[in-house]
């Protein structure tokens, strides 16, 4: 009883928590923050599926984001002029679109989730569950996932290639640079 | 549901644990720094030593900088602590004798790893000071470059185990230990443990030709703080290595425990003799042996132990 009563409170929590950190991407005003927040509504979304007995989905969900929010929030402020994500700067723009997407995105998956069938099994041990997600990832949904696999491998190859040191046109410390378009014109800067 | 320690006295073993393992790392360092360098070793005042300077932090006052991350700059110690606490949790000290035992023992403790980068790019980002952030860009750097081989030299232990269960992990070693049976997987997990917990040669983020560092700003509680995280963290790899690789509770004679101690004390010599022992590795350099050495050992390590478990 006791345990029941404490498995819905930290439901309550991380969903409560889900949801304000998921807020709060958009109200604060640094970059940083603003993928911090994300992570944290993602660890809450991930604690969820470990009450749901996805044990390893939810662990696996957790463990990838660290790093995949920290890889962003530096590629964000890479790319913003704003050294170090501190300054204040404001997360949201085009609102009217961005808040009928987000409206419109809502009522569907609230209307999924309030009438779409859902299945009414035991859940399994996580230890089986563990078993059978294996068993689909390297059973009958393997083509498609190596294949995935592979492009984003050969995607993530090819990004590496272009952004190193030795990129597309010259060692990038002599100053490469974009050739003309023309031979006889003046390179493209 | 596997047989967990109760909740009281789950809170006290790892308080316990925590405590006496990040005095124990103090004592440590300062013995083996003496060692190393030839000077005698003054047991009552290396003893004392740690207990004088954690008073001396408490006392001190706390200066702030311009404009911090107030939250996110006392956020990360408290969860660099946590996250050494919950990696702690998932080692067996016995069969029966473990804090929490899940299924997916070994993805909880990875995942404790994982976050570790967020708790030291938010103590190095937060104070708003140059220095702490160049410190929190290394350690990003260098942590996205240990991740891989750290995982997949921690994955290769699983293998023989036919589970994630950090339980079932040493259980499997009963026959042959892992260090015996996977001799590329101990040496790796070690250099990835120091970068985790950077600590002696991989000291990056936090290294002396930064001034400290991600923890150049931090003054009093903070600090203090931050030190015990960083211990607490060196103690949970080490102890972690030793249920992995050395065999957890398996050992002649003594009772199970005490060999699972006696393993992570060898590797706290080996991980914190290392600052004493190796000189700092720069940056670049280590980005490069991570990604060009040691992922395709670990992966060569992986396929070679699948093979002979065919």
């Amino acid at each position: 009883m006791i345990e029941g009563t404490l498995v819905d409170a930290a439901f309550w929590l991380f969903a409560i928590g889900s949801v304000v950190a998921g807020f709060r991407v958009f109200r604060t005003d640094s970059m940083v923050r603003a993928a911090f927040y994300l992570l944290a509504s993602f660890a809450g979304v991930g604690g969820i599926l470990v009450l749901l007995g996805a044990e390893f989905l939810g662990m696996v969900l957790i463990l990838m984001m660290a790093g995949e929010m920290l890889v962003m929030a530096i590629v964000m402020v890479m790319f913003m002029m704003n050294p170090a994500g501190l300054n204040p700067m404001t997360m949201v723009h085009q609102n009217r679109t961005a808040a009928a997407a987000g409206l419109a995105a809502f009522v569907v998956l609230a209307a999924v989730g309030l009438l779409g069938p859902f299945p009414d099994h035991p859940v399994p041990e996580p230890a089986a569950a563990t078993e059978e997600l294996g068993i689909e990832l390297l059973g009958d949904s393997m083509l498609v996932f190596q294949t995935a696999g592979v492009a984003l491998l050969s995607t993530m190859i090819g990004a590496i290639v272009i952004a190193g040191r030795k990129g597309r046109y010259g060692i990038a410390d002599d100053g490469s640079e974009e050739p003309p378009l023309q031979p006889d014109e003046e390179p493209v800067r | 549901m596997r047989p967990y320690l109760g909740a009281e006295v789950s809170l006290i073993a790892i308080g316990v644990t925590l405590i006496a393992g990040v005095y124990l790392v103090a004592v440590l360092d300062r013995v083996l720094g003496a060692a190393v360098a030839g000077s005698p070793i003054r047991t009552r005042l290396f003893l004392a030593e740690p207990a004088l300077s954690a008073a001396q932090l408490l006392i001190q006052g706390r200066r702030t900088t311009e404009r911090p991350d107030a939250a996110g700059w006392v956020f990360a110690p408290a969860l660099f602590l946590g996250l050494a606490a919950v990696a702690l949790a998932m080692v067996p000290l016995a069969p029966d004798l473990v804090v929490a035992d899940p299924a997916t023992g070994f993805v909880v403790f990875s995942a404790a790893i994982a976050f570790v980068m967020i708790a030291v790019f938010l103590h190095g980002w937060s104070p708003n000071s140059p220095f702490a952030l160049h410190g929190a860009y290394r350690y990003a750097a260098q942590a996205l470059s240990f991740q891989i081989p750290f995982l997949l030299a921690m994955l290769a232990t699983a293998l023989p185990a036919e589970s994630l269960s950090i339980v079932d992990i040493v259980r499997a070693q009963e026959p042959l230990w892992n260090v015996v049976r996977q001799p590329m997987g101990l040496p790796l997990y070690l250099i990835v443990g120091v970068a985790v917990s950077f600590w002696g040669p991989l000291n990056l983020p936090d290294g002396s030709d930064l001034a400290d560092g991600t923890s150049v700003e931090d003054s009093g509680m903070a600090r203090l703080l931050w030190k015990l995280a960083r211990a607490a963290m060196l103690v949970a790899v080490a102890a972690m290595g030793a249920a992995g690789f050395l065999g957890g509770w398996f050992g002649p004679v003594l009772p199970g425990p005490v060999w699972v101690l006696l393993k992570t004390l060898l590797l706290l010599v080996v991980l914190v003799g290392s600052g004493h022992l190796l000189a700092r590795v720069r940056i670049e350099r280590f980005v490069t042996i991570a990604w060009a050495i040691l992922i395709p050992l670990a992966l060569l390590n992986v396929f070679v132990s699948g093979f002979f478990l065919l």
